[in-house]
């Protein structure tokens, strides 16, 4: 079963805005990042899906119940991008307010609460007021309220924003015993390094809009790349696939070319091409695209598609 | 629901607001328990002309009256501010401060939220508003106990303070349904507002009365339909304090009792009313985005 599934969930304001027609799947113990630049609709999307906002039209389901239900929010947790939790509880007495509108037993919550302040490193810490903490415990202690009920599905949006290096990679971490647990990680983020490091399945959305959705190396997958060195100082005749090809350097003889494709398959042709003219090859490396390449090729994409479409 | 009845008692105990309310509610009691004891013992101090006789005694009720119901007057201000500035900020607050979100994804209704705010300020209020009101009269029976005390019976008491509570009832679930829609000081200005016009309404009725034209009686009888504030407030007097349809009675008991008793069905609709506007209030917030 799926644990998140909408179908053309959109939601605007007076027609403006918001997110639009979006439609995804995820299954069960997969981090899924959800990618965006900010205001591009990442929050809207998940704060439809908890039913803080009401959906313009389409429809979403989490563990098979409708968005807005209560039943749907029985098993997720959240942590909002603007985590502000009330300033004269203690962390401590955050979690017990929340434990006991999760329903967990009386008997259970001590031992709940003791392990998920561990798990958020805010041990010994919890007992302090929520206005002394710093930004970081505070999104700290709202990671801990997250995952408080155990949940299924846990919804992060921009989980790392206050938070310091180390507690970045803790956050990773986090993330990572989560999914190892089976549990399904629904992380919105604005910074590519963050999702690329932990998520397995990725959509990018852009002014409201889902422009790609797949595997994260799929979607890296924009264009091959090579840096290749030849011993043939002059302009080479590239084949029709090259879709691109700058001269890098010369030392000697030896010449650094950039060569771009279409398909990584294409690489291989290359290296066939050059020795069927008997050019000398020294050197071949793929180069990875730079994640914000990655990001704006998509965009761009989309945009082109847009343009095609309304001409 | 009670868990979020418990946050929200937490909260406004936890918070500043509470302190200072509880300090000054002393500063007003002992500011009343003074001009009390002053009040009881300069007019004890006058002469036999004044002590003895009829007129002594229309002179004791005149002055315990005004006493008594210009502490009570005082009291339901106090209150009814209270009343509504915790309710206007229920909800709208937290939206403003998006604390609410984390509360409202947990598998609760819209409606056990609204309720839970609605009950936990509810219980706090008409706790506050029973003391106070029990206060004022303790003091008064108490300081004033030699010539300022009114023959008051146990029931008597009771019974207006089961009035008085309803005041915040009516208040908070007012504020509430304003809060589920506009901002704070919106919803602050709106209720300050139509509380001013219900009192000032309630006092025009006072004086048609008295002087007998029925458009003022109407006046205050249409502000006591659309805010019922008033109306409770003179309810409360009237289990309290001897009411005649005459100028005497109004005299006797001055601006902050009424002439005449507000009847039953007055104090129905004030509930109803109350139900009514707390019902709105669930179905308002149901359907807007947070």
């Amino acid at each position: 079963m799926d644990v998140i599934r909408t179908n053309s969930l959109t939601k605007t304001y007076d027609g403006k805005g918001g997110i639009s027609d979006i439609s995804l799947s995820i299954g069960e113990g997969t981090i899924y990042g959800f990618l965006g630049p900010n205001g591009s609709g990442k929050s809207t999307f998940v704060r439809t899906l908890l039913g803080l906002l009401k959906p313009t039209s389409g429809e979403g389901f989490i563990l098979g119940e409708p968005i807005g239900s209560i039943k749907s929010r029985e098993q997720a947790g959240y942590l909002p991008e603007l985590f502000r939790y009330p300033d004269w509880l203690t962390g401590k007495q955050l979690l017990e307010r929340h434990a006991e509108l999760c329903k967990i037993p009386v008997r259970q919550r001590k031992t709940r609460i003791e392990e998920v302040v561990e798990l958020v490193g805010m041990s010994s810490r919890e007992k302090g007021k929520i206005g002394g903490f710093s930004k970081g415990m505070a999104q700290r202690i709202g990671l801990a309220c997250a995952i408080l009920n155990d949940p299924k599905v846990i919804f992060l949006d921009e989980p790392t924003s206050a938070l310091d290096p180390i507690g970045r990679k803790d956050v990773r971490d986090l993330m990572v015993y989560l999914r190892d647990q089976g549990k399904t990680v629904f992380l919105n983020s604005h910074l590519l390094h963050e999702v690329e490091s932990v998520c397995d399945n990725v959509s990018i959305i852009h002014e409201g809009d889902m422009i790609a959705q797949g595997p994260w190396r799929e979607l890296m997958q924009i264009e091959a790349q090579i840096e290749i060195i030849t011993d043939h100082p002059e302009d080479i005749q590239w084949p029709s696939f090259v879709s691109h090809s700058r001269k890098l350097g010369q030392q000697g003889t030896r010449t650094t070319w950039n060569i771009q494709f279409g398909d990584e398959l294409d690489i291989p042709r290359m290296i066939h091409y050059l020795s069927e003219r008997r050019i000398s090859v020294y050197e071949v490396r793929q180069i990875t695209p730079h994640l914000e390449d990655v990001f704006l090729h998509w965009v761009n994409r989309k945009k082109e598609n847009s343009y095609v479409g309304n001409h | 629901m009670w868990a979020i009845t418990k946050i929200t008692i937490h909260e406004v105990i936890s918070k500043r607001i509470f302190l200072f309310t509880v300090i000054m509610t002393f500063v007003f009691l002992s500011l009343y328990g003074t001009a009390i004891y002053f009040a009881g013992r300069e007019t004890s101090n006058m002469g036999p002309e004044v002590m003895e006789g009829p007129e002594a005694v229309l002179m004791q009720q005149f002055v315990a009256s005004q006493m008594l119901g210009a502490g009570l007057y005082f009291s339901s201000f106090i209150a009814s501010l209270l009343a509504i500035m915790s309710s206007v900020s229920a909800i709208s607050g937290e939206v403003a401060s998006h604390q609410i979100d984390t509360w409202l994804m947990r598998p609760i209704s819209r409606a056990q939220f609204v309720l839970g705010k609605f009950v936990g300020l509810t219980v706090l209020m008409m706790a506050y508003v029973i003391a106070l009101f029990f206060s004022v009269i303790a003091i008064h029976q108490g300081i004033g106990v030699d010539w300022l005390a009114l023959d008051l019976q146990p029931m008597q008491m009771v019974k207006a303070a089961g009035v008085f509570a309803i005041q915040p009832f009516v208040l908070i679930a007012f504020g509430i349904l304003l809060s589920t829609r506009m901002t704070t000081l919106n919803a602050g200005i709106i209720s300050i507002v139509l509380y001013g016009a219900a009192f000032i309404g309630g006092f025009i009725e006072q004086f048609g009365a008295v002087l007998e034209k029925t458009a003022l009686v109407n006046v205050g009888i249409i502000m006591s339909l659309v805010y019922p504030v008033d109306s409770i407030y003179r309810k409360m007097t009237t289990l309290l304090f001897v009411t005649t349809d005459s100028p005497l009675a109004f005299a006797q008991g001055g601006l902050f009792t009424s002439i005449s008793s507000p009847s039953n069905l007055l104090i129905g609709y004030a509930v109803f009313y109350g139900i009514i506007v707390l019902a709105l209030a669930v179905y308002s917030f149901k359907n807007r985005d947070v």
